[in-house]
């Protein structure tokens, strides 16, 4: 037996290198698995790498930005400073409201929750495997990021972190195939489920009754019933319905609010706190 | 040690596609760069250290992925065996062959990680969107294959493989 394995050493290796990761694969599918020692130094060592090139990627960019709206730049600056003089006269306006609803919201007792507890990221990278769509965070474990944290930008929702390590976070964006949040329409209250189409481009509607009134232009929103996503988060816009003569659903095509290769700020959002505000409105105007 | 600089290597690359691709938009297509390394490494190195290397350069491809299943290092040690067979009948020891062999094995791979992804995962979305991609990633991996040649060269790992074979 012995003189077999020797005889044989290199192809039993090769064929180790081979199989095991195979059976990893099909025990565990599209699940992934926790990130172990060897991902945390692969993830602790790649992480600042791509934060360093991100940078000097963003700072060659800004550079040449700089430059070029240069022109230009006093007429704006006096148009600027007009509007910052009336910006003033009015945030004092609203300095003293606020004071004013302050004293009131003490006087009757009431307890504001905090909205501070998101946790701004940036995106340093994106997932080279075209197979699945998911980006990179500047923010980890340490920072208080953990798996299933949704994550937000002003305009919407881009996806769900689905790893985390010390100094940095992958998040699963909402076009991935494997994506799927509870949503709910907003005009009509109709309630879908959007999943991604896999192109990082397009999102789609499932799970919405033939007859249900649903509207090119309509603004579709988390629902909150997937105990992942806050209720209220805006997903994307309803380009296209198709309803096929037959069957029980609807097919929709959405443009999704947020488009993932624009991103470079995020909010990270802990599964109990508020939802910034920013990222409850519609940022495109609907009919 | 050789082997060790070419997984170096792989890593930084991909470090510097993640921050291309967002610089330049999701809608760039991939360049496959860890494939390129492994069928460097089956035309060039011995069998185990080959294997040992295409299996760490698939790992940091699935690590990078985001939700790390094995399936890449499998695909990744599949594609070295199977470009190893492949280069008994064609010797693609030159850049132009190189390049070729690479972009081959880039529509393979990408067509086995889509059908590998799409058994498991179940989606109801069809697997064309990640496939129709491919060409264009192929084109674009084969162009980094020729652009990469001369450092690969020098990385060249012992040059110890006299004969082509799958298990030599």
């Amino acid at each position: 037996m012995r003189g077999l394995f020797g005889r044989y050493r290199d192809v039993f290796i090769v064929g180790a290198l081979l199989v095991f990761p195979f059976v990893t694969f099909l025990s565990s599918g599209h699940k992934g698995r926790d990130p172990n020692v060897v991902d945390r130094v692969v993830l602790a060592v790649a992480a600042p790498i791509q934060g360093a090139l991100t940078w000097l990627v963003d700072g060659v960019g800004d550079g040449v930005d700089g430059y070029l709206t240069l022109r230009g730049a006093r007429e704006e600056a006096r148009a600027c400073t007009v509007e910052l003089s009336q910006t003033r006269a009015e945030l004092n306006t609203l300095r003293e409201a606020s004071l004013e609803n302050e004293r009131l919201r003490k006087l009757l007792g009431y307890v504001e929750r905090s909205v501070d507890t998101e946790i701004a990221a940036r995106v340093v990278g994106v997932n080279p495997s075209p197979q699945f769509l998911s980006v990179r965070l500047s923010r980890g474990e340490s920072d208080g990021v953990h798996v299933g944290m949704p994550v937000v930008t002003p305009d919407g929702v881009l996806g769900q972190v689905v790893r985390t390590v010390s100094g940095s976070a992958d998040v699963m964006l909402l076009s991935d195939p494997v994506s799927r949040v509870g949503a709910v329409l907003q005009r009509t209250r109709v309630r879908a489920t959007v999943v991604g189409t896999g192109d990082g481009k397009r999102l789609a509607l499932e799970n919405t009754g033939r007859d249900a009134d649903v509207q090119a232009n309509d603004v579709v929103v988390t629902s909150g019933t997937d105990g992942i996503f806050p209720k209220g988060l805006v997903l994307g816009t309803v380009e296209a319905v198709q309803r096929a003569p037959s069957g029980l659903f609807l097919s929709a095509q959405l443009a999704p609010a947020v488009v993932p290769g624009t991103v470079e700020e995020v909010l990270v959002v802990p599964a109990v706190a508020a939802v910034p505000p920013a990222a409850l409105l519609p940022q495109r105007s609907t009919p | 040690m050789k082997v060790l600089a070419l997984v170096g290597i792989g890593l930084l690359l991909l470090c510097v596609e993640s921050v291309a691709v967002k610089s330049l938009g999701f809608s760039v297509t991939r360049v496959d760069v860890t494939l390129l390394l492994v069928v460097f490494l089956s035309l060039s190195a011995g069998l185990v250290e080959g294997a040992f290397a295409a299996f760490a350069l698939g790992y940091l491809l699935d690590v990078f992925t985001g939700r790390p299943t094995g399936l890449f290092p499998f695909l990744a040690v599949l594609t070295y065996l199977v470009v190893r067979l492949g280069s008994v009948v064609v010797d693609a020891r030159g850049r132009g062959l190189f390049a070729l062999v690479t972009g081959a094995a880039v529509v393979a791979h990408g067509l086995f990680a889509t059908f590998f992804t799409w058994l498991t995962s179940r989606a109801a979305q069809s697997p064309v969107a990640s496939v129709s991609g491919l060409p264009l990633q192929a084109v674009l991996t084969m162009a980094a294959a020729l652009a990469l040649w001369p450092l690969l060269q020098r990385l060249d790992p012992g040059k110890e493989r006299p004969e082509p074979g799958a298990l030599r």
